[in-house]
Order: C-alpha cells, then structure tokens, then sequence
C-alpha cells in the first residue's frame, strides 16, 4: 500500500470550504440551541403545564431519538410542504437536537439556584419575572457553562451528519473529489485531522471559559 | 434619649397573625408594634416560630390570619389577585431591607453589583448615580476596597456587611434581620454586630431575629421571648435579660448566658 | 395518521430494529474488552504505553464517529481493510465506544476512597486481590451507570451505519419514508421502537444497578 495526499492538496480549497460551511452551521446552531434551550427550560420551568408538558415531550423525544432519524424526518416531512434548502434542514435539525440537550442542563441547574436566591431577589423588591430575568437565569447560566461546552463539543462533531442530508460540509465536501481521485483513505484521515484540531481548540476554549466564570459560581 | 425617637409613630404593625404550616401552627396569634426608630429584638429557641413572624412581615412567608402594617400600608392583601397583588408587594418590600442568615449574596454579580442592581432597575437610577451611592455604602460598612470584587472572595463577615449594604441601597423605612449572625464563625460576629450598631445610631428602624443576647440587650429598645408559637414575654431588654417574670424565659436564657 | 400503512411496515421496522441491537450488543461487547485494555495499558510504569492509549483516547473522542466509520469503510480497502457494512459498523462501534468507556471506568475505579486500597495492602492482599475483591464491587455500581449512558450512545450512533447500507431501523425508516411519503407515520413508529429499545436498556442498568449497590458505601 502506498498512500498519494496529492488529490487532497489539490481540492484542499473544496475541504476548506466545507469547513467554513460547516463552522457557519455551528455557530448558528450553537447560537439556537442555546437561546431555545434555556427559553425551552424556563418555561417548561416557570410557565403552567398545559404549555410545559409539550416542552418536556419535545425534549425528552429529542433526546431519546438518533439524529439521523430526526434529519430525515424534517428533511422530507419538511420536504413535503415547502422546498427548502438542505443547510436549513441541517440547521432546524442539529438545532432543535441540541436544543433539547441544553434544555435538560438548564433545567437542571436553575432549579438548582438555592431559593434564599429568589427570596434575596425578592425581599428587594424585584418580581417573580425580574428574579428570573435578573438573578436566576444569570446564575443558572454560569453553572450551566461546563456542560453545555461539552454538547457544542459534540455538536460540532455531528455537524459531519448533515453530509447525510446534503448539507456541503467537509465530508460531503470531500465526495467529488473521493469520486474522482479514488483516495478515500488520504481524504478521511486529513478530514479526520481536520476535526481533531478544531476539536483541541475548543477543548481550550472550554478551559479556558471555566476558569473565567468560575469564580461567579 | 433623643426626641425624635420618642414619637410614638408606628412603622411596622403586626396583629393577631396566624401562621401554620399543614398541621403544625407556627404563629398562634402574635401582636407587635415598632415604632419609627425603635430597635425590637425577638429572641427564642428554634422552632419558636420567630423566623417565620419576621418573614411574614417581608411576605416571604403567607400568613393564615391578622394583619401586618408597614408605615400604616397593610402588607398582606387577601383581597389581591395576580398581577395587582405582585405590584403590591414589589413596591411594600422596596421599603423593607431584609438580611438573611445566609447573607444570599448573588454570585454572579460584583460586589458593587449587588448593591446597586435593585436601585438601577428598579428605582431606574443612572449608572454612574448608583455607583456613587453603592460606594457610600460600602463605605460604610468599611468595604471600599471590595467594590469590584465577587462574593465568593469575601468571608462570611464581609459578605453580611454587603448583604446589608444591598439591602440599605432602596432606603427602606425599616429593616429587618433574620439571624443574621448566626451563621458566622464567632470571630466575624463583631464586625456585623457594628455596622448593625451604626444603624441603630443613625435611628434606623429595625426588627431583629437574634441568638446574640448581649446584643440584643446592648441595642434594643424593646425585646421579646417566643416560644411555640406565642409571645411568652416581652418588656424593656434590661428587665427581660436580667430579671424575666416568667419560668420559660429564665430557663431559656439560663441555657443561652452559660454557654 | 395512516393507520393501515403503519401496521403494514411494522414488521420491517421490527426487522431492522433486531439488526440495531444486534450492532449495538456486539459493539458494546467487543468495547467492553477493548475499553478494559486501554485502562490497562494506562497503567504500565512504561510511559510511551501510557502514551499511546491516552493518545488513542483523544484522537477518538476528538473526531466524529460518522468520519470514522467512513474512514474505515471506504478509505479501509487500501490498507487491505475490507469489512461488509455491518462487521464495520460493529468494529468502528466497538472501537469508538471503548474510548468513552475506558474514561467511565477510570473514573469509577478513582471515584474509590484510596484509604480502601491502603486498608486492603496492610491486610496483606496484593495488588490484583485488592482490585478485584476490594475495588471492583466498590466501583460497579457507577461504572454500570456509566457503561449505560454509553450504551444509550451506542444505539443512537448505530443509526450512522445506515450510510454504509446497512438495513437497520434507521436505513429503513429512511427508506419507508421515501417510498410512502409518510414521514409522521414512519416517524412515530421508528422512534417508538428507539424508545422501547432505549428504556429496555434503561431497565437493565437500573437492576444491574441496584444489584451493584449493595458493595458500596456510597
């Protein structure tokens, strides 16, 4: 066996794209899953149950289904109304499947904000909103910071999916030029390199944001 | 004595309150009046019902029955609903300081933050304005220097002080303390002992939950013995502390001096 | 909601759903085994061994699984690889998984009061009797907790094997759909089955759990 990276170096430029379509994914998914999640948590929290349950059901559906199967699901449930481009797909999916990742830790750690919290916040004379918008979810929020760097870990690695659904990320990316070099190998274990340096830098970051909000735990 | 403080001007009023918690009655029926720049102390042993009384006056506990007035506006509105009750109460305690005995700093926010986040949303003072004003507060309970540093550095004496600084930044009528030594090493007490004492100087009007006996003899003007529910006694603290007409009292503070 | 559709393509499903616990038993199996032998590996006083398997670890957990199957799939034959789509989906699983295990083990070993292992030497046990009569029942409750998450992870990822052709439910919930366009229908049912094979999973933890806890003083 002899291993020829040439074709990589040429349509290096093609994997490079799928990076920057895949990081484009990412943020907007970090961006939505994120913000949904903790909305998703507060009112399935706060909100009567008659809103909740649905909340609950969604992230407990979300979480105990493959994200595979809910891709193909959107993609041509989606598919059958409206035509729309498969990176929106790709985002509504990954997103709403993080979404109710982040939903369970933020559940968690807001109710884990010691009630002598709300009382402090209220004894003030903030409402029950303003303890929730000013005390409660802030803290909640930096307790939630590990965990939710280990999910947008994850995330990222699964934005490589979407290639499934015809998302033009670094794997789907790669496919023409797999098709027509016949080096497979090389492309995969480059890609695969790929994502391990994206992965280390993230590993950092999250080090790195830690010990920032540790100390406003 | 000074003569403003003889006005006999009710601030905090609270009769016949009833409290239970399922079966149990925590408040069987207690009657109290502070007036404008009076220091009561309740004292008691645990379980005696006089954390819930004083949370009842915050409204952090819902009495059952009777009335609680502050500064002649009733606090506890049955006849409120939703909305309008939550407005009711928002703007009741923007005139009560409460400190509690687990100080409940808020993490997140710097120690300046803490003080001046009620004043900043809820009063809408400008930033700049409100930092003036938290530093003079913790100017005055001797933390300056600790301004711009998180709870979590601070140790529990320091962070009561903020506590009460917080609090003190609405300018509330009257404040009221929760055991708010209790849950400090021994040799942090003094340091919050004093700035309660400045208060008292400056005729602050304060309701005051204690352990603390020598205190609560050496700053109040009035003080109270509960137990189980009811107010076993209460008269001028020199006579409660030194001379109690009844058998409870003495065998609770012969327990309490000792030790 | 076709309701005649759906019980029509039960048997399919059902069909694939045996090869997804099939995939997902074996993987977890053959992890197992692997996963034990990187915990081990990270114990030898030879520092390059430990090297290689917290090196192994990271490159793992820090690339996506669906590249890997991919890798191994189709970049496989050129290294003389050549596995049919359902021995690679259970190798790749197998492998991958171990990496994640090897960690939850680790970490359930550690989560022991080392006064434990000290009360066990003085006693006079070596170092494998105190492992295996003194440690061992002490971690098996949190390792069984945590082998289960993984598990759990196990199933979801084995849908990934549906790329390289393999009919398992998520292949042919994918393919139902295409045909019938029913994607609710299809939907419901083929994440019912996850579900059902999910909590299955969830039940045999919790009494492996319980069973497990009875050795320790947690």
């Amino acid at each position: 066996m002899e291993f020829d990276f040439t074709p990589v170096i040429t349509y290096f430029p093609t994997l490079l794209k799928g990076v920057g379509v895949g990081s484009l994914v990412a943020v907007i998914v970090a961006f939505m899953s994120i913000v949904g999640g903790l909305l998703v948590a507060v009112i399935s929290i706060y909100i009567n149950k008659i809103v909740s349950w649905p909340l609950r059901f969604f992230i407990w559906l979300f979480m105990t289904t493959p994200l595979l199967l809910q891709l193909y699901f959107l993609y041509f449930g989606l598919g059958e109304w409206i035509l729309i481009p498969a990176i929106f797909v790709g985002i509504l999916g990954l997103g709403f499947h993080y979404m109710a990742y982040n939903a369970d830790i933020f559940v968690a750690t807001i109710k884990s904000v010691s009630n002598g919290q709300y009382e402090a916040s209220r004894s003030l004379g903030f409402g029950h909103a303003a303890t929730i918008f000013y005390i409660i979810v802030p803290q909640a929020f930096i307790r939630s910071i590990p965990q939710l760097g280990n999910n947008m870990i994850l995330m990222v690695k699964d934005t490589s999916v979407l290639s499934a659904i015809g998302v033009a990320e670094l794997v789907y990316a790669s496919q023409y030029a797999i098709s027509v070099s016949f080096r497979p190998f090389e492309f995969f274990i480059v890609i695969a390199a790929m994502y391990y340096l994206i992965n280390i830098f993230m590993e950092l970051g999250q080090v790195w944001l830690e010990r920032e909000t540790a100390y406003r735990r | 004595m000074n003569t403003e403080r003889n006005k006999d001007e009710p601030m905090i009023e609270i009769r016949d309150v009833h409290k239970s918690f399922g079966d149990l009655e925590v408040l069987k029926g207690i009657n109290l009046t502070v007036n404008r720049g009076k220091i009561v102390s309740i004292i008691g042993p645990s379980g005696s019902g006089k954390s819930t009384l004083l949370r009842s006056v915050n409204h952090l506990e819902v009495i059952d029955q009777g009335n609680i007035l502050l500064d002649g506006v009733q606090v506890n509105r049955p006849d409120m609903k939703g909305l309008q009750f939550e407005r009711h109460i928002n703007h009741i305690r923007q005139n009560m300081g409460m400190v509690f005995q687990h100080f409940n700093l808020f993490p997140h926010l710097s120690t300046i933050d803490n003080i001046t986040l009620a004043p900043r949303k809820l009063k809408k003072m400008p930033p700049k304005i409100a930092r003036e004003l938290g530093m003079e507060l913790l100017n005055r309970v001797g933390l300056a220097s600790k301004a711009d540093v998180f709870p979590n550095w601070l140790s529990g004496g320091q962070k009561q002080r903020v506590a009460i600084a917080r609090a003190l930044a609405m300018e509330p009528k009257v404040m009221l303390f929760d055991e708010a030594t209790s849950a400090l090493d021994p040799e942090l007490v003094e340091e919050v002992n004093q700035v309660m004492q400045s208060l008292a100087e400056e005729q602050m009007t304060m309701l005051i939950v204690t352990h603390e006996m020598g205190f609560a003899r050496d700053v109040s003007d009035w003080a109270m013995f509960m137990d189980g529910g009811v107010v076993v006694e209460e008269c001028a603290p020199q006579k409660l502390f030194s001379n109690p007409d009844q058998e409870r009292t003495q065998n609770f503070l012969r327990k309490h001096l000792n030790s | 909601m076709d309701f005649n559709l759906m019980i029509e393509v039960t048997p399919l499903l059902v069909k694939a759903a045996w090869i997804t616990i099939d995939i997902s038993i074996r993987s977890l199996f053959f992890g197992f085994f692997i996963a034990c032998g990187l915990v081990f590996l990270q114990s030898f006083q030879f520092a390059p061994i430990r090297w290689f398997a917290r090196g192994y670890i990271s490159v793992i957990r820090g690339t996506p699984y669906f590249v890997q199957l991919l890798l191994v799939f189709y970049g496989g034959p050129s290294i003389g690889l050549r596995l049919d789509p359902i021995t690679c989906g259970v190798v790749v699983g197998a492998f991958n998984i171990a990496a994640y295990m090897s960690e939850a083990i680790r970490g359930s070993i550690e989560s022991v009061d080392s006064g434990q292992v000290e009360a066990s030497r003085s006693l006079g046990f070596g170092k494998v009797q105190t492992l295996v009569s003194i440690i061992l029942p002490q971690s098996a409750a949190l390792m069984i907790r945590s082998i289960g998450i993984l598990a759990i992870v196990l199933i979801k990822n084995s849908s990934l094997v549906s790329i390289i052709s393999v009919v398992e439910l998520t292949y042919q919930a994918q393919r139902l759909i295409g045909s019938t366009y029913k994607p609710l229908e299809i939907f419901t049912l083929s994440a019912f089955m996850y579900v059902i094979i999910i909590y299955a999973v969830m039940g045999i933890i919790e009494l492996a759990y319980r069973r497990a806890m009875r050795y320790t003083t947690l």
